[in-house]
């Protein structure tokens, strides 16, 4: 049993003392937003890394990644035969479909594929949503550097294996 | 004429004016706002005859209590929007007590005072009010007071059948 | 000085008060409400963090268009945002700003007139409430009588306690006879009739009337473009009303700290905003009291307390 009351001045000094401090909101169109660097606003390509292996589309959940290619005979000299070399034509992700999961991302075994966080692309017609490879080539530039590891987490998967393989000698 | 020959001329038209579509509408809600009006002027009425607290305690009693009770309670039970045409008042004896009873009183009174002049007393104050109704008629007062609380009393009895009933 | 001179003078000045008072208090309320829950509020509008927000405001409600249901009773409904406003810029006539009758108009009966004019706004409530031909509105409009009503009691009882102890209705003269002692003597009167006043004007947490969860926006759902401005407005103005009451009722009006006789003007706006701050704070704080706990309060707290208050008085009354 408090005082009779109590909780009402208590009502009125969390008001008062919300009134006091910083208020929370981001005035964004003016200020920038500050956002994380694993922020997921739009997936960048990185097109010299892409083997179109295929992965990503295959592991898409809602089929957005539309990928085109042909193969073409490359002349490596001192070679015995020409080598095949797979040639992306198109790369398209709708991100009117794209739900952001980021699986492609995770899939991809040659870090073709990345996130950055811009999110200003916004389109008046859905079809514009549709970016081309060029478009997601645009996007490598906003990739921000990763960030850097946290000194209190187990450490890396590279560096244990580093590490198992320097013991025995 | 002076002006406040005008005033309470037209004040009085309105008055009467008003209190005539109160008993005449077909809107059941529009009478009792046309109630408002009429009596809003017979508080002007009051104001211009210097009667400064009766005019009030008329707003603040029946157009702020009166009137708001009257209207909540006919929202309450039935209010359509637009004329009732089912009405069923009876008109004649109606005209005939009330025009009669209008009319005579407004004779009697013509009839007594002629073209006598009355000089307004001094202004009906709060102050000259307390000390009237404090010295010269607190009998009638209490009285008045005592009746009002035996009809409070009376009222609550009646609306709560559960107070008194042995079981 | 002409004597019309004068009074036309005194009407610009309470009407300049009438318009610029209600603005005042609501960009408060617009920043205060903001900050209180962690946010900025306007901030564009007027470029300085959206100082001229209800300017703007009213600019779109003049041009928007202004609908009558066509179920509506037209000239009832047309008529009750101007029955709401006018009673409060009568009410503003009355109260004293400062000493030597700086007042729009100073009356013997000042007090009572205040609240007679203040109890016209029920009727207001009820016409639109009903005249909207819409259940919503009906209900809050009824919901408004009640507590209305209701109300009205404590709010004119704690005001006889104050006028009892002044020993008259005037306005300027219940502040020459307050003295700083009546904050502590008067308490409870002047918890009354704050909390009263502000179930008066339908102020959250007293919004029972409106409750848009539930009422969409009670006696007000049907209005649009100017007419719900002018609802707002009065609203607006009520807040300014019933912190000028409580002001110049309980709180001293023009009496400060020093300089009464030129700073007095001064002293009273201080003291109005301070109160309409609080009015504001407890929208901010507390949740909506819900219809039979706001008549409980009303009968079974507020009402007792008044009435205490009278025989309190009373007995300091005799006792000097």
């Amino acid at each position: 049993m408090g005082v009779p009351g109590e909780g009402l001045a208590k009502g009125l000094a969390v008001t008062l003392k919300t009134m006091t401090r910083r208020s929370h909101t981001r005035q964004y169109p003016d200020v920038e937003p500050d956002l994380p660097p694993r922020s997921r606003g739009v997936i960048a390509l990185l097109e010299e890394n892409c083997t179109v292996c295929m992965l990503c589309a295959r592991e898409c959940p809602d089929w957005c990644i539309y990928i085109d290619s042909h193969k073409e005979e490359v002349v490596v000299p001192g070679a015995a035969r020409a080598r095949q070399r797979n040639v992306l034509d198109r790369f398209d992700i709708d991100f009117s479909l794209c739900m952001y999961c980021g699986i492609c991302i995770e899939a991809c075994p040659f870090d073709a594929l990345y996130w950055t966080p811009e999110f200003e692309y916004a389109e008046y017609d859905i079809r514009d949503l549709l970016h081309d490879k060029s478009r997601l080539g645009e996007w490598m530039a906003t990739v921000p550097p990763p960030p850097p590891h946290d000194p209190n987490g187990e450490p890396s998967k590279e560096e244990t294996a580093a590490v198992k393989k320097a013991a025995p000698r | 004429m002076t002006a406040a020959d005008v005033l309470l001329l037209g004040l009085g038209a309105v008055a009467v004016g008003s209190g005539l579509l109160v008993v005449t509408t077909r809107h059941l809600v529009r009478a009792g706002l046309y109630l408002v009006v009429c009596l809003g002027a017979v508080a002007g009425l009051y104001l211009v005859l210097t009667a400064e607290l009766v005019a009030w305690v008329q707003v603040l009693i029946y157009v702020g209590a009166v009137v708001v009770l009257l209207l909540f309670a006919v929202m309450l039970t039935r209010a359509p929007i637009g004329a009732s045409d089912d009405l069923d008042r009876p008109g004649w004896p109606a005209l005939l007590v009330g025009g009669g009873a209008g009319l005579g009183l407004a004779a009697l009174l013509v009839d007594a005072f002629r073209w006598t002049k009355v000089d307004l007393p001094e202004a009906g104050t709060a102050e000259r009010l307390g000390t009237e109704i404090f010295r010269s008629w607190v009998l009638p007062f209490e009285v008045l007071s005592v009746l009002l609380l035996a009809a409070l009393v009376g009222a609550i009895v009646v609306s709560r059948p559960d107070i008194g009933t042995r079981e | 000085m002409p004597l019309w001179l004068e009074l036309t003078i005194r009407v610009a000045g309470v009407v300049v008060a009438f318009l610029t008072l209600p603005l005042i208090v609501g960009q408060a309320e617009h920043k205060v409400m903001a900050h209180m829950q962690g946010r900025l509020g306007p901030m564009y509008a007027g470029a300085f963090h959206g100082w001229a927000q209800l300017i703007a405001d009213g600019v779109k409600f003049v041009q928007k268009e202004d609908v009558t249901p066509r179920a509506a009773d037209r000239p009832v409904f047309q008529l009750a945002p101007l029955v709401a406003l006018v009673p409060y810029l009568l009410v503003l006539l009355v109260i004293p700003l400062g000493p030597d009758d700086l007042v729009g108009q100073a009356l013997d009966i000042g007090l009572f007139f205040a609240l007679a004019v203040v109890g016209v706004g029920v009727v207001a409530v009820l016409m639109s409430g009903w005249a909207s031909a819409n259940k919503y509105s009906l209900l809050g409009g009824l919901r408004a009588a009640a507590q209305l009503l209701g109300y009205e009691l404590p709010l004119v009882l704690a005001a006889a306690s104050v006028a009892m102890a002044a020993g008259t209705l005037s306005l300027p003269g219940i502040v020459e006879a307050w003295e700083p002692w009546w904050l502590l003597w008067q308490a409870p009167a002047l918890g009354v009739f704050f909390i009263a006043g502000v179930a008066e004007i339908r102020r959250p947490p007293f919004d029972m009337p409106i409750a848009d969860s539930e009422l969409v926006f009670g006696y007000m759902t049907e209005y649009t473009g100017l007419r719900f401005a002018f609802f707002l407005l009065a609203e607006y103005v009520g807040i300014v009303v019933i912190a000028a009451l409580t002001t110049v009722l309980f709180l001293g009006g023009w009496q400060g700290p020093f300089g009464d006789d030129y700073l007095g003007w001064l002293w009273t706006l201080i003291k109005v905003f301070a109160v309409s701050f609080v009015i504001i704070w407890l929208r901010v704080t507390y949740p909506r009291l819900r219809e039979d706990q706001l008549q409980r309060l009303c009968w079974l707290v507020l009402v007792p307390v008044a009435l205490a208050q009278l025989v309190l008085t009373a007995a300091v009354k005799i006792a000097t």
